[in-house]
């Protein structure tokens, strides 16, 4: 976070004719500087170390001031907050698709190795992995807009995406107020799912190769022998041995698709003009709102740290040879 | 060694002594640069000039003074002279040998293209030329490789044989080394193999004419490159819009269709942001690896505090999501005349060296602190040799596979997240071409005529990085056959998808 300080506030950006824009006023100035803590009130510039004291402690407390440019006067951690439940529901289901196709794809390999589906499937997993996240949600966005028209040309039924089981629209987030009710939940799962395939398609083809060569490994090792051997059937080799020790490989992918999640959100949520933290960061950064962008770094930053706390107790918790002991 | 191996000669008496194949390579070597004599100079040309005006403005920004001026004039004149130097110079896969622009005239017959033919197999002929010049090229370095191996190296085998050998038999390795030579090579005959200059087509429209045939006048009449751009535009309806492999009103060939709004050709704008984006991903991949390397061998080497010191840092780093830093950073320096080089690109590199070194550094330093508990690196030790003598001497070579590995399979990071900055809107600025701006351009239109716009250059980022990829796996492979079938790039922050 210092390096954070030290771009927001020693570099060479101006924030006060950031927030100011074209409209040079030299009073306005002033009092905007002495709101920032940048200047006493004689005039005098605050030294940087005390800046840098009060910006850290700001964190701490959570306390990242207010917006500049895209709210002024809002506290940012007001507009965080406000932003935060799609991303949420966003990053969710993007971790849900990539573990729910992603990790049985790559076991389905991994148990049948080089078949066809096997090699279909690890292409697959490569390009897949390969492919710039901005690019394919502007392909399936714009493809899932006009879906109607590719249907009936393709297959002769109009077929709308927008339309079909539930009525959703295709660009911008779900209302999330009313989940209780199932017929919203549904309908805003269906919403959600084309970023989130997109947002999880990356840690998808990682986590089906990583799964793959798990699975590999474990099935050629010597307790599977010795289980086979003593006529264990092959779903209780496969479930009870195999799976559980396959995972083990699995968890820091999982966690790390913390990282990815946070940078893809900003170019998803822009392509498919969801109004959550990424777009507040696109937002926030492009517009010069230094202490907004300083507040989303830092939500950012905590979180990936969780996210690292809880990957290292997952491991202890599927491999009980790993500990704090050592 | 050499003094206790008295038959060992050097090399220059190994070949002195028969000297029949290393001077056939030789030959063949200089009459494959004779042929490209001119490109090799201009290249040189373009490269010292871009370095030097870059310099220039920088030294205008940071000294100011009305002595810079001056000197950036005597720069520009010099290389002005420098460049009519190695324009005449002979030139075999150039554009002015086939020529592909020209006009046709209602009987049918095309004028100003190479022999006549239609601006369509022209341009084919002259890619199909360069790529053809590229691999005979390489085929010519690889025969002298192994002229050296065969005549002239002392020992019948080295490790090195085998790698060679485990790569050879490597299909997807090939695979991906295919598509980096081409990726490479499109980059580096940008101005030869695109349909039209990117002088012409992108920095300069105003300053040139093309000829076309006027069917409503029945007459060829000029008409200035912007302007033509202008009406050959692909804007998704019918009318407006020149697809792939398509004329446009003005009888240019445009293998990939144009953009929108001037309607530059795209294929002129790919293979102009294959360089950049090329640069960007070097240039960023050496940063990234020399300070992964460097703090490997220092922190294995000494352990302690600087392997502390290195931790704490690396872990600062990959706590920050870097896209947003990255984000950040170009907006704060975008007035800056660190954010004006290349239009951004080299703060761009910068950046992206330093957030990908952490991950290099964690996984190199496993081999470092394996090589560094070897007995000869105690030996080197305890002769007194210099500690950075025996870093370089001793464990670099170790170490310098497993950065190959990880260079190559984080290139396509870097590609895709330099395309991702630039579609944002921060990275490359205009007028530098990057794939991500024409993905962005193409954005509304992917479902109309002209969805080439925005697929196609999606679709060459993928191949690239699937190349890159795959030429990681085969060298990590042929490195160490142990490997086969583990997944570094995981290790590696997944290439990909992050932007």
């Amino acid at each position: 976070m210092s390096a954070v300080f030290v771009i927001l506030r020693a570099g060479p950006l101006d924030p006060v004719a950031a927030i100011l824009g074209q409209r040079q006023n030299p009073v306005l100035a002033h009092q905007i500087r002495l709101q920032l803590g940048i200047i006493r009130p004689d005039g005098s510039p605050v030294p940087l170390w005390e800046q840098y004291l009060e910006f850290m402690w700001g964190l701490i407390t959570l306390e990242f001031g207010q917006s500049w440019v895209i709210s002024r006067g809002t506290p940012v951690m007001d507009l965080i907050v406000a932003r935060a439940p799609i991303t949420i529901w966003l990053g969710f289901w993007s971790v849900m698709i990539a573990l729910l196709i992603g990790i049985p794809l790559g076991f389905y390999a991994g148990l049948n190795p080089n078949t066809s589906s096997d090699y279909l499937a690890s292409f697959g997993g490569i390009v897949w992995r390969a492919m710039p996240n901005f690019w394919l949600a502007i392909i399936l966005s714009s493809v899932l807009v006009s879906s109607q028209f590719f249907t009936e040309s393709l297959f002769g039924v109009a077929l709308s995406w927008r339309e079909w089981l539930w009525d959703t629209g295709v660009i911008g987030g779900p209302p999330l107020d009313n989940l209780a009710d199932p017929e919203q939940l549904f309908a805003a799962i269906k919403w959600i799912m084309p970023a989130a395939i997109v947002l999880g398609s990356s840690s998808m083809g990682n986590e089906m190769r990583i799964g793959r060569t798990a699975v590999l490994e474990t099935i050629n090792s010597n307790y599977i022998e010795t289980a086979r051997a003593k006529g264990l059937t092959g779903r209780v080799i496969v479930w009870k041995h195999v799976f559980r020790n396959a995972l083990i490989p699995l968890v820091p992918i999982i966690s790390g698709e913390a990282f990815l999640l946070v940078g893809g959100s900003v170019l998803v949520e822009l392509v498919f003009g969801i109004n959550g933290l990424g777009k507040l960061t696109f937002d926030a950064i492009s517009s010069a709102d230094l202490t907004m962008a300083g507040g989303i770094l830092f939500i950012f930053a905590v979180f990936l740290q969780i996210m690292n706390i809880i990957q290292d107790f997952l491991y202890t918790l599927i491999d009980p040879r790993i500990g704090y002991e050592q | 060694m050499s003094k206790t191996v008295t038959q060992t000669k050097s090399l220059g008496e190994r070949i002195l002594a028969q000297p029949g194949p290393a001077l056939v390579w030789v030959l063949g070597l200089l009459l494959l640069c004779a042929l490209e004599m001119g490109a090799i100079a201009e290249m040189t040309v373009a490269i010292v000039g871009g370095l030097a005006s870059s310099f220039a403005a920088v030294a205008t920004a940071v000294l100011g003074g009305p002595v810079m001026p001056s000197i950036a004039g005597t720069i520009a004149g010099g290389l002005e002279s420098a460049t009519t130097i190695a324009a005449g110079l002979p030139d075999l896969v150039s554009r002015s040998v086939i020529p592909n622009q020209g006009y046709q005239t209602p009987d049918g017959v095309w004028h100003g293209t190479f022999l006549g033919l239609e601006p369509k197999y022209a341009w084919l002929l002259r890619v199909a030329l360069v790529y053809g010049y590229i691999f005979v090229f390489l085929w010519w370095l690889w025969r002298g490789y192994r002229a050296y191996v065969d005549h002239y190296r002392t020992a019948d085998w080295t490790p090195r044989d085998d790698m060679v050998r485990r790569l050879r038999s490597h299909s997807w390795g090939k695979f991906g080394l295919v598509v980096v030579i081409c990726f490479v090579g499109m980059a580096m005959f940008a101005p030869t193999i695109s349909p039209s200059t990117g002088e012409q087509n992108m920095y300069n429209m105003n300053a040139y004419d093309i000829q076309y045939y006027n069917s409503d006048a029945g007459s060829v009449e000029e008409i200035s490159v912007l302007q033509a751009n202008f009406q050959s535009a692909s804007q998704g309806s019918g009318s407006q819009n020149v697809g792939l492999w398509q004329y446009d009103d003005f009888d240019r060939f445009h293998p990939f269709g144009t953009l929108t709004s001037p309607g530059q050709d795209l294929f002129t704008f790919m293979a102009y942001g294959a360089r950049i984006s090329l640069l960007v991903g070097s240039v960023a991949i050496g940063i990234a690896l020399a300070l992964a390397a460097g703090l490997g061998m220092i922190t294995a080497y000494y352990k302690g505090l600087a392997d502390l010191t290195v931790v704490f840092v690396s872990d600062t780093i990959q706590s920050l999501p870097s896209l947003l830093v990255l984000m950040l950073a170009s907006m704060v320096f975008s007035h800056h005349w660190l954010g004006k080089i290349y239009n951004g690109g080299l703060l761009l590199a910068v950046m992206f060296g330093i957030v990908y070194f952490p991950n290099m550094w964690r996984s190199i330093r496993g081999p470092a602190l394996q090589v560094a508990e070897e007995e000869w690196v105690d030996a080197a030790k305890s002769y007194g040799q210099r500690s950075s003598t025996t870093m370089r001497k001793h464990m670099l070579p170790y170490i310098l596979g497993y950065l190959l590995i990880y260079g190559s399979m984080s290139i396509g990071g870097v590609i895709i997240g330099t395309a991702g900055l630039t579609f944002l809107g921060f990275g490359i600025n205009p007028p530098i071409p990057e794939w991500g701006r024409a993905i962005s351009m193409g954005q509304a239109y992917v479902t109309t005529p002209a969805w080439h716009i925005s697929l196609l250059p999606g679709l060459l980022i993928v191949v690239v990085v699937t190349g890159f990829n795959a030429l990681g796996d085969g060298i990590r492979d042929a490195m160490d056959p142990e490997s086969e079938g583990e997944d570094t790039s995981a290790g590696v922050g997944a290439t990909g998808g992050g932007a």
